[in-house]
């Protein structure tokens, strides 16, 4: 069946609500209207609003529910209207959702979810790529799916798995790619990367919509001989750390991309892993393509200009090989 | 003029009307006409402020002075409509636990034994403790700070206190945290808290939730200061549990100081029982020294709560009769503030009640059940601090819930399915926010 990255996502969650009653999800205009981006649309009428809950404009607050839900054994999946909004519930997540396991033994099976990611002039405050603020908090899961089939398959996982898991859904990605989902169940395991375009001269590491980016830059390159390999994380807490190395080992030359900012961005772990893990392997440079250090600002020239473009990666990949 | 008959059915998500809750009381509900009860006997009128003082040098220096009357005779304790002789004997011997409990931590940290300070709840022992005994076995709660008193009542030993004041390997959290930082899903139904103050409220509030999903209507019960209620998430999650109808039992614990800052500083209204009218939920005051008012206020909230007829707010009015811990001397309470207060001791209050004016205990009973309290705790000092130290290996693991370590079911039962007509997720192409 071919599905929308968004329509992968439903189903992913309707399945579930399906299957498992303690399944529930509650977050702002989410039922009769079914979500800014549509995502839940059809949930209400089919599960009751006793199972799809409109809350009130107060992330602290769904968070918090959703958490104290799941210690009674339920499992809450909230969505953030933007991803963006989900800093005002920052404290609930790193100080009581993410401590909670490894302090006092209890378990938070909860998704939180929603849009995230630039391209669509939101400007910027609707554009953001907030994960690693969540990186960094030890005890979360942190997923960013790129095609249909990861998303449905990561949803049902997040929702299944017995620790609090975020999951990014890349906005642009929502309704601009289709792709074959199967109609019978599975999960895609959280926490493991998968080879988007196998190569043997560089390896792109990237996740979301830079996957699609790298895959545009290697149908370029394929012309001019370079033959990129592109690596795309799915996850991005815990790092697929062996698929890192593997690819590393295999091409000798490493570009990582991502759109949030660079500094204090996830290339810097993952160069930081390369070094740990593969350094002898290394023939060049670990090159970082990555978000401007400021604000996503809104004009659209601006926006392109703060952005990686498929040019960046075709540029860099260019310079690489030289190496 | 009666509303019009339609087929759509209540639901939680929605349907309630505004102000439900006080609706059976009011013949109209157009006029504002919300009421707080209040159950105390006094009403101290105590006021702090900012003032300038001149020492023998003439340097001036900004001091808190208190004004008000400051010998208004100490009130009786209000009869309980609920407490026979035995719960308040039971409630009398855990504020004992409570406080005794204290004593012992304020001497292990003065033998070097306690790892960081030492925080007191001396004079909230009432408030902690009578509203535990409120809750029945399946409610859930959480307690904050001051609260130490409340683990006793549902079931945690001194000891788990003082090993986590102590660091030790058998503490409930294994070293991994102090205080009063601890919880358990399974037995005691105690959220644990973190330090951030207001986050408990949506985390019981969505407790309430997730069983009443499961067809339970349980009673979920924390506590906030008169600090700490100025957080925005208060606000957040008591909108929440109000919006919801969830059995929200929240006590605001006005003890007239958040360390150094007076209430006065803290918030512009008379009483923060008040809130709760602009929550549209109920709201009671309470002397919160008095273990009988607190226990009534508490114990209809509950029972409120049972009823699904949703949140209560309740104001307990005391004083927080040491510094913010250990470390604090208070210098900057008012000394005949805490006078005042010295003489609404709970505990002391409750001993005579208990002896002299109900004579449920006589003399000779009352002194056997101090030295019984006092046996436990010493007993209980020595398991903590027998207790070994955690290894430094220890630090490691459990980040994640992995490999079986927990069953994940729902506590009270498989929540009821409704089906809707709904046939497939459906593909739609509609308008979106952004595209
Ligand atoms: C959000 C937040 N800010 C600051 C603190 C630091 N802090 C801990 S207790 C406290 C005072 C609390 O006063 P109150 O809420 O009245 O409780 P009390 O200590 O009087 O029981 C402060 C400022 C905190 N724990 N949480
Ligand atoms: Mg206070």
């Amino acid at each position: 069946m071919q599905l929308t990255y968004l329509e992968a996502i439903r189903q992913g969650i309707w399945e579930e609500m399906d299957r498992d009653p303690s399944v529930f999800c509650l977050g702002e205009d989410i039922g009769i209207y079914g979500g800014a981006f549509k995502v839940t649309d059809g949930l209400i009428d089919r599960f009751g609003p006793e199972r799809v809950i409109d809350t009130p404009i107060a992330e602290s607050a769904i968070v918090g529910a959703a958490f104290g839900a799941s210690l009674t054994g339920m499992r809450p999946v909230a969505e953030f209207q933007f991803m963006d909004f989900i800093g005002c519930a920052f404290n609930q997540i790193s100080n009581m959702v993410a401590k909670t396991h490894y302090l006092w033994g209890a378990p938070a099976p909860l998704v939180l979810r929603g849009p995230s990611g630039g391209y669509v002039h939101g400007g910027p405050f609707h554009s953001q790529n907030p994960e690693m603020w969540f990186v960094h908090n030890p005890g979360l899961k942190v997923i960013c799916p790129a095609t249909p089939y990861d998303a449905k398959g990561l949803i049902k996982a997040a929702i299944r798995d017995n620790n609090p898991c975020i999951f990014f859904e890349h906005k642009y990605l929502y309704r601009r790619i289709k792709g074959e989902v199967p109609a019978e169940d599975y999960v895609v395991p959280i926490g493991k990367a998968t080879i988007a375009r196998e190569g043997r001269d560089i390896s792109v590491i990237t996740y979301a919509a830079m996957v699609h980016s790298a895959l545009e830059a290697g149908e370029v390159l394929s012309q001019e001989g370079i033959d990129l390999e592109i690596l795309d994380l799915r996850t991005v807490s815990p790092l697929d750390r062996e698929a890192i190395t593997q690819t590393v080992k295999k091409t000798n030359k490493v570009i990582i991309l991502h759109e949030h900012s660079r500094t204090g961005g996830l290339a810097g772990e993952i160069a930081a892993i390369i070094n740990e893990e593969a350094f002898d392997d290394l023939d060049g440079p670990i090159v970082r393509i990555a978000g401007l250090d400021s604000a996503i600002p809104f004009s659209p020239p601006q926006e392109e200009h703060y952005l990686p473009k498929v040019s960046d990666v075709v540029r860099e990949a260019r310079h690489l090989k030289g190496y | 003029m009666g509303a019009k008959k339609t087929k759509s059915k209540q639901s939680s998500n929605g349907n309630r009307s505004r102000n439900g809750a006080f609706r059976s009381k009011l013949n109209t509900t157009d006029r504002r006409a919300y009421s707080i009860p209040d159950l105390r006997l006094e009403h101290p009128d105590l006021t702090v402020r900012q003032a300038i003082e001149k020492d023998k040098d003439g340097a001036e220096h900004v001091r808190y002075e208190v004004e008000g009357n400051l010998n208004a005779p100490v009130p009786p304790i209000r009869d309980s409509k609920y407490l026979d002789k035995k719960q308040c004997i039971e409630i009398y011997r855990y504020m004992l636990l409570n406080r005794k409990m204290e004593v012992a931590l304020e001497n292990l940290y003065k033998q070097g034994k306690v790892v960081g300070g030492v925080y007191f709840g001396l004079g909230q022992e009432a408030c902690s403790c009578a509203s535990a005994y409120a809750l029945d076995q399946d409610d859930w709660f959480a307690p904050m700070i001051r609260n130490q008193g409340s683990p006793l009542v549902r079931g945690f030993r001194a000891s788990d206190t003082m090993m986590q004041y102590m660091a030790k390997a058998d503490s409930p959290t294994r070293g991994r945290d102090g205080t009063s930082h601890f919880g358990d899903i399974e037995k005691r139904n105690m959220v644990s808290p973190i330090s951030m103050l207001g986050d408990l409220i949506p985390v019981l509030s969505g407790v309430a939730l997730g069983a009443r999903l499961q067809g339970r209507n349980l009673a979920v019960m924390t506590y906030i200061g008169d600090g700490g209620q100025s957080t925005g998430v208060t606000y957040e999650g008591i909108n929440f549990a109000a919006v919801q109808n969830l059995g929200l039992v929240l006590f605001i614990e006005s003890n007239l100081w958040a360390y150094s800052t007076p209430s006065e500083m803290q918030y512009r209204c008379k009483d923060l029982a008040e809130r709760a009218i602009g929550y549209g939920i109920p709201g009671v005051i309470v002397d919160g020294t008095d273990a009988c008012q607190v226990y009534d206020a508490a114990r209809d909230a509950v029972e409120r709560a049972h009823r699904g007829e949703g949140p209560t707010l309740i104001e307990a009015k005391m004083m927080r009769m040491k510094g913010h811990a250990i470390h604090d001397a208070a210098a900057y309470v008012p000394k005949p503030m805490l006078d005042f207060w010295k003489k609404r001791d709970p505990i002391a209050r409750f001993e005579n009640y208990l002896v002299k004016e109900k004579k449920w205990l006589i003399p000779k009973e009352n002194a056997e059940l101090i030295a019984e309290v006092e046996r436990i705790i010493e007993e209980e000092r020595e398991i903590a601090v027998t207790s070994p130290m955690p290894t430094p290996e220890s630090a490691e693991g459990g980040v994640f819930c992995e490999d079986g370590c927990h069953e994940i079911k729902p506590k009270y039962g498989v929540p009821k399915v409704k089906r809707g007509t709904g046939s497939g997720p459906k593909q739609t192409e509609a308008a979106v926010h952004l595209r």
